[in-house]
């Protein structure tokens, strides 16, 4: 049990270290509180809108070109096909509005038939639904000439989340804020054997496999409570939890052990505390090309290459999903990703800690 | 069976050979000290006998159990005091006995008793409670000597016990040292000679990775010291009367009226009677007890402190 006993120092190590707690639970805080707060204003102009296109005719298509020339109309791509698709999208948040074009709408134009258009909205947001009804009606108007009369109805749909942005924003910073476990242990390791702790240690009778576990262990409830303050803000700041929870646990624990093998690998190969900082200099531009803080949708292929190769994107995209409402089974995947890059970092991890106890 | 039992051990790093074929036999009770300038490979000796470092070449044994073949039985016997203090900074003077001493697998309970009756001796009770960041150079030195007893060791090391602290605070340990002799083997490792001409039983004097002069600090200074001094104060001293001295002595070092003469074998009353008879006026004279510093100067050809 002296593995128990060294994990046991080095956690009070890390909740007697204001600045070690400061990083961890106060920057992805800071962040959040930011992040949510910028997010929290109006909705900028152009709208953003969806369109559901069931008629998929030339007279359709050249429609929603008109509505795209539109100054305070921004169309989103792609065009969905199905009413139903957007509906969950909407419901769910991804989307904060769309225009329902039905099947006959060609027909009609050319029969001379009145059109009825449906504008569906949240009904936590009715404003953008009226704002656009008027704008929707006069390019019809326009496209079709005087005749025949185009109806947009507005239709308000419930949506379960409560603030999208808080939705996006949440998820992300929770994964960015375990990143920041690999400078926390790297700094432990990379602190304890540059200061000697480790070889007075290694006078005494543990073993290596102590230290692999009093080594790494502490930081697992390190990292729970951690989730668990996250995840607490970005409640109260209006995070709203549609999936399974436990399920976001999941990832977030999975990505969590995967900080803390890279910061083992970090800490065996540094040579002092200070040199563990270097950690920063690849956790904060991987954080950017995750997602954990914007959409990486515009990013050029390469880096979202890069970021679909490592773990973190799949943690900040599996959370969104979960905590908006997606099944088990569509983060399967991104799930065999974390958990085989967990067991690889921490393979690395346990070889490169073992090697700098044998001189 | 000796408590440390070493053999032509060597150490090279990279090409640097820092310990040159060490043999070394330290008796159970014995309070021993390897004294020796920075770099003289006093620590890599202690850290090859600790089973920190593999030795390139020779062997070693502690009580017994060969360091490399056998590390965790050497282990179980030895406390260590490493040179720079080493402590769990965050933790109180309980929490960093009580880690050491369950890692060497006492229970809760002797734990306590061990930490309470140390704590007690090393005057740190009063401050117990604190982390040990907090505390002062000699406190913690005393912390890191506790923790190398907590567990009751057969054979301590010491690695530089006093480096770096006010010499208050260096008596205040010597004291604690002093204590520990003839209940404990203990290996010491210091440059300052007053420190293991104090302490030690037997001294051994290392330099560039060799053993170079082995016995009592007595044995040493009587052994090794081929020259003699005496210092004697003096008045109207003539040139005639130091030209006839500086012929007939091996050395004649002159500051103000202090005049200073070695000799292989000097003789005090010949010197006094003959410079009375010169008519110098003698207001004292005194042959100068030698130091381990003369001793290793005189060994090495350097000072002890560089």
């Amino acid at each position: 049990m002296n593995f128990w006993e060294i994990g046991k120092r080095n956690l009070k190590e890390i909740y007697r270290n204001p600045v070690l707690l400061g990083f961890l639970l106060g920057m992805p805080v800071a962040f959040m509180l930011v992040f949510c707060a910028a997010a929290g204003g109006g909705q900028a102009s152009p709208i953003a809108m969806s369109i559901v296109d069931e008629d998929l005719s030339q007279t359709s298509s050249a429609f929603r070109q008109n509505l795209g020339n539109i100054e305070a109309i921004e169309v989103n791509e792609p065009i969905y096909s199905e009413k139903s698709q957007a509906q969950e999208d909407l419901e769910d948040g991804r989307i904060s509005l769309y225009l329902f074009i039905p099947s006959g709408f060609e027909e009609a134009t050319r029969t001379q038939q009145a059109i009825n258009l449906e504008l569906a909205y949240k009904e936590a947001d009715p404003m953008m639904g009226l704002q656009l009804k008027p704008i929707i009606e006069a390019v019809g108007f326009e496209f079709l000439g005087t005749a025949p009369p185009l109806n947009v109805e507005l239709k308000g749909t419930e949506s379960k989340i409560k603030n999208p942005a808080v939705n996006f924003y949440a998820p992300g910073i929770v994964v960015f804020g375990l990143m920041i476990l690999i400078s926390t242990a790297a700094e432990i390791i990379a602190g304890d054997r540059e200061k000697g702790f480790l070889a007075r240690m290694f006078t005494t009778p543990a073993r290596p496999w102590d230290f692999i576990l009093g080594y790494s262990l502490p930081f697992i409830p390190v990292l729970i409570i951690s989730t668990f303050i996250y995840l607490g803000v970005g409640m109260a700041l209006g995070l709203t939890v549609v999936g399974n929870l436990g399920h976001a646990f999941l990832i977030f624990f999975l990505i969590g052990l995967c900080a803390i093998g890279i910061g083992m690998i970090v800490g065996s190969l540094v040579k002092s505390e200070s040199q563990a900082g270097v950690s920063w200099i690849f956790i904060v531009p991987i954080a950017m090309i995750s997602g954990t803080m914007f959409t990486v949708e515009r990013m050029p292929s390469a880096i979202r290459s890069v970021a679909g190769a490592l773990p973190f994107i799949h943690a900040v995209d599996a959370s969104r999903a979960v905590l908006n409402g997606s099944s088990f089974s569509a983060i399967v995947l991104d799930l065999y990703w974390l958990i085989g890059w967990a067991v690889v970092l921490f393979a690395i991890g346990i070889l490169l800690f073992r090697r700098t106890m044998v001189s | 069976m000796n408590a440390v039992q070493a053999f032509k051990l060597t150490k090279a790093f990279d090409g640097l050979v820092a310990v040159k074929g060490i043999d070394l036999e330290i008796n159970k009770g014995e309070l021993f000290s390897l004294l020796g300038p920075n770099g003289a490979g006093k620590t890599t000796t202690i850290r090859m006998l600790c089973c920190l470092l593999k030795p390139t070449n020779g062997t070693a044994s502690i009580l017994g159990y060969d360091v490399v073949k056998t590390p965790f039985a050497v282990k179980k016997l030895i406390g260590v005091s490493p040179q720079d203090t080493i402590l769990s900074e965050r933790l109180n003077c309980w929490e960093n006995l009580a880690l050491i001493g369950k890692v060497h697998g006492l229970s809760s309970n002797e734990v306590r008793g061990r930490s309470e009756e140390l704590l007690e001796t090393m005057g740190l009770m009063e401050r117990s409670k604190d982390q040990v960041r907090k505390f002062s150079g000699g406190m913690k030195r005393r912390l890191s000597i506790a923790m190398a007893l907590v567990h009751d060791p057969k054979l301590l090391f010491l690695d530089e016990p006093t480096l770096g602290l006010d010499p208050q605070a260096r008596r205040a340990i010597w004291e604690y040292i002093a204590a520990l002799k003839g209940k404990k083997t203990i290996l010491l490792t210091t440059h300052y000679m007053e420190e293991a001409d104090l302490l030690s039983d037997r001294i051994g004097v290392i330099d560039e990775g060799r053993v170079v002069a082995l016995g009592t600090s007595q044995e040493l200074k009587t052994n090794l010291l081929e020259m003699h001094s005496m210092v004697v104060s003096t008045e109207n001293l003539t040139a005639e009367v130091l030209e006839d001295l500086r012929n007939k002595y091996s050395r004649l070092e002159m500051a103000k009226e202090r005049l200073r003469i070695s000799h292989k074998d000097l003789d005090f009353k010949e010197i006094v009677d003959y410079l009375h008879s010169r008519g110098v006026t003698v207001y004292s004279a005194a042959l100068e007890q030698p130091t381990l510093e003369d001793v290793f100067i005189e060994i090495t050809g350097k000072k002890l402190r560089d």
